[in-house]
């Protein structure tokens, strides 16, 4: 007696068949339309909102705000992927499959990813509009897009890890909220300014943007400098998160 | 084709499992039978990959479980204890899914998901989304999926946990059916299942294994005794006081 299925499926087969079967259930549950739709247009409003305030043809500004409302949406996306599984006790039957635990992580991060990728479809009508307006920089624009699926990517890993932590989406959302928007907040100038102000002398604001804050990481790319060491830091910290999950997941079992 | 040398499971200061060993031929149907947490899923989940047991060793189709994980999967076909399914899914997309999972492609997989469909009977709902079918059709798509890849070992847990008694003859005679070249273990807490069913019983309690028997030697040991199976069964579960009392060591 042998099995019907062939021996050897590829290493990057089931990422694939996990991913489609992940956005189909993005889809199926309309949390892919609602999730997209709020994106946009409030990604749209804060672009609008810059643009009449500064009046240059640019999305400097846009990309600069743009992270604090991804750290709301990022851990939107990734909360359900492990909690949701563990919850439901349909990890048992997933990881029982013929299929290695990163092989499942990476395909549902790709899923995560496609629906930030979509997101950001999403804000190409103010690319459109500014080429139509003026002359805007085209370098400076796709280094920011670089930037963002960076940033992005980062984040996902990141939302997908405390994912496989937690058995309830909604601590895994806050959880990824809270410390996504704390990474964002200490690059930002103001509360750098303000913490620093708090106590001079121990200038806490400045080491919490040095040591802890991805920003200044980020903020290479939005200056339109698509920095080596940067890219590298976004990269191997997603790629850290990703395998600390797969980690997670196989110590967790049962 | 199964294989367990003297496995154990500690989780902290509990003994789930405590040095247990038997060995499944091919051919054979055999019940697992035990009341609740008398370690049936706990063994059952160390054989299917999900947890590795704490010492000893489980070879599944000749392949070592802790050595060998995908190459068990792969020779396995595992219904869990709660039978959890992707309930926003519709019936055929999932076994799609599950056969694609297996490395089941084309012709194969459709060949396939069609006998899974036709055997389990789930004509009704192929096209319903998990959520909307009955317990008996969830249990009845959960074996289904499982056996989509014609594996030569089978771990079910508590099969028919849900079916109506209709169900469990067709079952059973579904299961019987399988059973030439194959090794199937199937757990139950119900004794008139597992006899009907099976031609041999594992009685398990307290994590520890109380009987590895044939049916035909266990009933002619009752009747010698001039008492009911379920009677030497419940004496065979009652011996080991330790066992009835828990398995904290």
């Amino acid at each position: 007696m042998s099995s019907a299925a062939p021996t050897h499926s590829g290493f990057v087969s089931p990422i694939f068949l996990i991913a489609r079967r992940e956005l189909a259930a993005y889809f199926d549950s309309s949390i892919a339309y609602v999730y997209t739709i709020a994106f946009v247009v409030l990604a749209n409003s804060i672009f609008m909102n810059e643009f009449f305030l500064t009046g240059t043809v640019d999305m400097t500004g846009f990309f600069d705000l743009l992270p604090f409302l991804l750290a709301f949406f990022l851990p939107a996306i990734t909360m359900r992927l492990w909690a949701e599984e563990r919850k439901q006790r349909t990890v048992e039957v997933l990881l029982t499959l013929p299929i290695r635990t990163i092989q499942a992580v990476l395909g549902k991060y790709l899923a995560a990813l496609a629906l930030f990728l979509l997101f950001l479809v999403g804000s190409l009508p103010i690319l459109f509009m500014l080429l139509s307006l003026g002359d805007p920089d085209p370098g400076l624009i796709a280094s920011g897009y670089i930037g963002l699926v960076l940033f992005g990517s980062l984040f996902l890993a990141f939302g997908s890890f405390l994912s496989a932590l937690s058995t309830d989406q909604i601590v895994a959302f806050v959880i990824s909220t809270v410390l996504g928007f704390a990474l964002v907040l200490f690059g930002n100038d103001q509360f750098v300014a303000v913490v620093d102000g708090v106590a001079p002398k121990l200038a806490l604001g400045t080491l919490l943007l040095e040591n802890f804050s991805i920003m200044p990481h980020y903020d290479a790319f939005v200056r339109g400098a698509i920095d080596l060491s940067s890219s590298l830091f976004f990269v191997l910290f997603t790629g850290l998160f990703l395998w600390l999950g797969a980690l997670v997941l196989e110590r967790n079992r049962g | 084709m199964i294989r367990v040398d003297n496995v154990s499971k500690r989780y902290g200061s509990t003994l789930a499992v405590d040095s247990v060993s038997f060995e499944i031929g091919a051919g054979e149907i055999v019940g697992f039978l035990g009341p609740n947490g008398a370690g049936k899923s706990t063994l059952l989940k160390m054989m299917s990959t999900w947890l590795p047991p704490t010492s000893g060793s489980i070879s599944i189709d000749g392949h070592d479980v802790a050595k060998e994980p995908l190459a068990v999967r792969r020779s396995l076909g595992y219904l869990p204890e709660h039978n959890a399914l992707y309930e926003g899914m519709r019936v055929d997309r999932f076994l799609d899914f599950m056969g694609k999972a297996r490395g089941l492609r084309g012709a194969l997989l459709k060949e396939r998901i069609e006998w899974a469909v036709d055997k389990c009977s789930l004509q009704d709902v192929i096209g319903k989304r998990v959520s909307e079918c009955s317990k008996g059709f969830r249990q009845r798509i959960g074996v289904g999926s499982a056996l989509l890849h014609n594996p030569p070992v089978i771990l079910l847990d508590e099969p028919t946990h849900g079916l109506d008694p209709l169900q469990v003859v067709a079952f059973r005679e579904f299961l019987q059916s399988l059973s030439e070249g194959r090794a199937i273990l199937f757990s139950s807490h119900i004794l008139a299942e597992v006899v009907a069913i099976s031609e041999r019983l594992l009685i398990i309690n307290g994590g520890k294994l109380l009987a590895d028997s044939s049916l035909v030697e266990l009933k002619a040991g009752a009747d010698s005794r001039g008492i009911e199976l379920e009677q030497a069964v419940l004496e065979i579960v009652r011996s080991d006081s330790s066992a009835t009392a828990g398995a904290t060591r």
